[in-house]
């Protein structure tokens, strides 16, 4: 039974379920936040009984319990449950539990089926040979046995000596991780059996499966992304544009994103940098026609020096920088919200529109300010932050979960993210000259341990890299 | 030098702990029935496998969980006016007063004799593969630490890092934490024997066998 009006849960936490829930409120529809005891502070309690009442957000032990999501669904009454970035949004067993329970909910989301056969970065690979599209040297199933790892580890080393690569480097990653969570990289051939046990062991222990990646490792490689949007029932599949999400810290999480992927208008690339992005987004959605995509998705793909397009996984899932695709998106000359997209198209809104449609203007920059000391690994900080504030521009938009009226304690259960910023230039010198000045206005001070000295955030690095952004 | 007497002392002047037993996840709570001053017990049997006593029933997703005593005491409080309601995580249920036992106390006065190795950062810790294994096996007492031995896994919002130990030589005699939990900086992680305090701890075990009377 379609109900008349749908309550959404939103399964998560920070600055998510605050889009979330805006988005529910220009959708005209219901919702419910949950919160655990680390997140009572958090800006999206506070914006969810904003918005929705007191009776809008309920008390839980942990977001990654499935039970207590379906139990918080029950007594409030929730048609369909938005998980958010989390581990359960490429989840495909919570996806299927959603739509098959008693009393069934949508998910928001691909269909389960989708996130299995996507969310496996090795399964992901195989369709991708399969219409010949590009993809990393490696294991192409997931490695659970020892020896097997190291067999394909030495022929990996064996082959990056033969092309003339000293330092040869291999990945090892989860194979059903995600969001730079569970990935290694090895040096030798000595350090791997030590380096494959840690990984499995946080595979299983995270994930659920111990299943092993192992690649090669490509360097000085340009991360892009595509993003894909796609209708239920996979009819039709459109892209906002690529990203460059190169800017990352030693534990790969990105903290600088900007769309479109490159600038060959303004940078001289040594390669065909306008092919690169047309070969991505095509391979894109091709494999997501395939697949019979039918919802919101990332294709990441790693670009090397000389050019060479390789894929590397899908994320079935809105990711955190969508807002950098949507700020230099517009639809029938009116701008977009993807997030907004993901909701409407899984309560089983058509699309609409086609590619024609979509018109790209301007460059976009998505700042990550994190509480990280960017000078020692990235190390993440707790503390509490005492002030934040920034100075209003029609051309910034900053999504966050730290208040601005008082002192806020960043919880240590999750990641030290404070906040995003959007920010949008006609053009990319435009763009950087106002990120700087964003990052100049910005105000951000915290204390760690008692003392403002020891807290840190990665504000300078952010300033630091926006002087080199789209360069290869 | 340990003054056992002095500690013994400090907690005989206070032997209980209140235990406040809450909600473990959400779920709609049913009483069994208890009332203040109602005794209760814990978990019993040489593998712990007798449950406590049932203080309430706690249906989510259609399992029926039973939340029983997690300690022998007597029922201070219990919150009846949420009888056949849905209750949020960690809602306080009931009140219990755990009078200390035999081992609580050696527990409690053998942190002043034992290595302490702390929690260098507030985090989850666990035990790395091969030590958790040998804990599970083998019981406690059956891991040796050293100085540098890759010890525990620090995890720290989505980091994990390796943890050495640092420290006299000795054999693992207390676990101050459990799977999961966020540890406090400074917190105790591990209590370490080492071999010259043996004769020490022995004391300190006889003593309080001797002279403390449980409830």
């Amino acid at each position: 039974m379609v109900p008349d009006r749908h309550k959404v849960l939103i399964a998560n936490r920070g600055e998510i379920a605050m889009r979330v829930m805006r988005a529910c409120r220009e959708l005209d529809l219901d919702f419910v936040a949950v919160c655990t005891e680390a997140d009572r502070e958090s800006g999206h309690i506070r914006l969810a009984r904003e918005l929705a009442g007191d009776g809008a957000v309920y008390r839980i032990v942990s977001y990654l319990d499935a039970n207590e999501l379906f139990a918080v669904a029950d007594a409030a009454g929730a048609t369909a449950v938005h998980p958010g970035y989390g581990f359960f949004a490429e989840d495909f067993r919570f996806a299927r539990r959603v739509v098959r329970r008693d009393r069934p909910m949508e998910f928001i989301g691909p269909s389960w089926w989708v996130i299995r056969d996507l969310g496996d970065k090795i399964n992901t690979k195989r369709i991708a040979r399969s219409l010949g599209v590009p993809t990393v040297p490696g294991s192409d199933r997931p490695v659970y046995s020892e020896l097997e790892a190291e067999e394909i580890a030495a022929n990996l080393f064996d082959f990056q000596a033969a092309q003339g690569i000293v330092d040869g480097v291999v990945m090892v990653k989860a194979s059903a991780g995600g969001g730079g969570m569970g990935i290694e990289e090895v040096g030798s051939f000595e350090a791997f059996r030590s380096v494959f046990r840690r990984i499995r062991n946080y595979a299983k222990r995270n994930f659920g499966d111990e299943g092993v990646l192992i690649e090669q490792r490509i360097f000085d490689f340009n991360h892009l992304e595509v993003q894909v949007v796609a209708e239920r029932g996979g009819k039709a599949q459109v892209h906002f544009g690529t990203r460059n999400c190169s800017i990352q810290s030693t534990g790969k999480q990105k903290r600088l994103e900007v769309a479109p992927g490159f600038a060959p208008d303004v940078i001289p690339y040594t390669f065909d940098a306008s092919g690169v992005l047309d070969a991505i987004t095509r391979h894109s959605l091709a494999m997501a026609k395939e697949a019979g995509y039918d919802n919101v998705g990332t294709w990441e793909w790693i670009v090397t020096p000389r050019g060479e397009p390789f894929l590397m996984e899908v994320n079935t899932r809105i990711q955190v920088e969508n807002g950098v695709s949507a700020v230099i998106s517009r639809v029938h000359d009116r701008p977009v919200d993807i997030v907004s997209e993901q909701i409407r198209l899984a309560l089983g809104g058509r699309l609409g529109y086609s590619q024609d449609d979509i018109r790209f203007e301007g460059v976009g920059i998505e700042y990550r300010i994190v509480a990280e000391n960017t000078d020692n690994r990235f190390t993440p900080c707790t503390g509490t932050i005492t002030r934040f504030a920034w100075r209003p521009h029609d051309w910034l938009t900053v999504h966050t979960q730290v208040p601005q009226d008082r002192a806020y304690e960043i919880p240590m259960e999750y990641d030290p993210n404070l906040a995003l910023a959007l920010v949008w230039g006609r053009d990319l010198a435009e763009v950087r000259e106002r990120g700087l000045r964003f990052l100049d206005e910005l105000v951000l001070e915290g204390e760690s341990g008692g003392r403002s000295e020891a807290f840190y955030s990665n504000v300078k690095y952010l300033r630091d890299q926006t002087g080199g952004i789209l360069e290869f | 030098m340990l003054n056992i007497k002095e500690l013994l002392d400090e907690v005989k002047a206070s032997p209980y702990r209140e235990i406040v037993v809450a909600a473990p996840h959400t779920g709609v709570v049913e009483f069994a029935g208890l009332k203040p001053g109602d005794q209760v017990h814990g978990r019993r049997g040489e593998f712990k496998e007798k449950p406590g006593t049932l203080l309430a029933h706690l249906t989510r997703e259609r399992n029926r969980k039973p939340i029983t005593a997690p300690e022998k005491g007597e029922v201070e409080s219990v919150r009846t006016e949420l009888e056949g309601q849905f209750v949020e995580a960690g809602e306080p249920l009931a009140t219990i007063r755990h009078f200390l036992t035999r081992k609580e106390v050696i527990e409690r006065i053998l942190q002043e004799a034992l290595f302490l190795f702390r929690a260098p950062e507030r985090a989850k810790y666990y035990f790395v593969p091969e030590v958790d294994q040998k804990l599970k096996v083998s019981g406690k007492r059956s891991v040796k630490v050293s100085e540098g031995m890759e010890l525990m896994i620090v995890s720290r919002m989505k980091r994990e890092t390796p943890l050495a130990y640092s420290g006299p030589e000795g054999i693992i005699h207390s676990v101050y934490f459990g799977r999961g939990d966020n540890v406090d900086e400074g917190a105790p992680l591990i209590g370490v024997c080492p071999e010259d305090q043996l004769t020490v701890i022995q004391d300190v075990v006889a003593r309080i066998q001797s002279e403390w009377e449980e409830a």
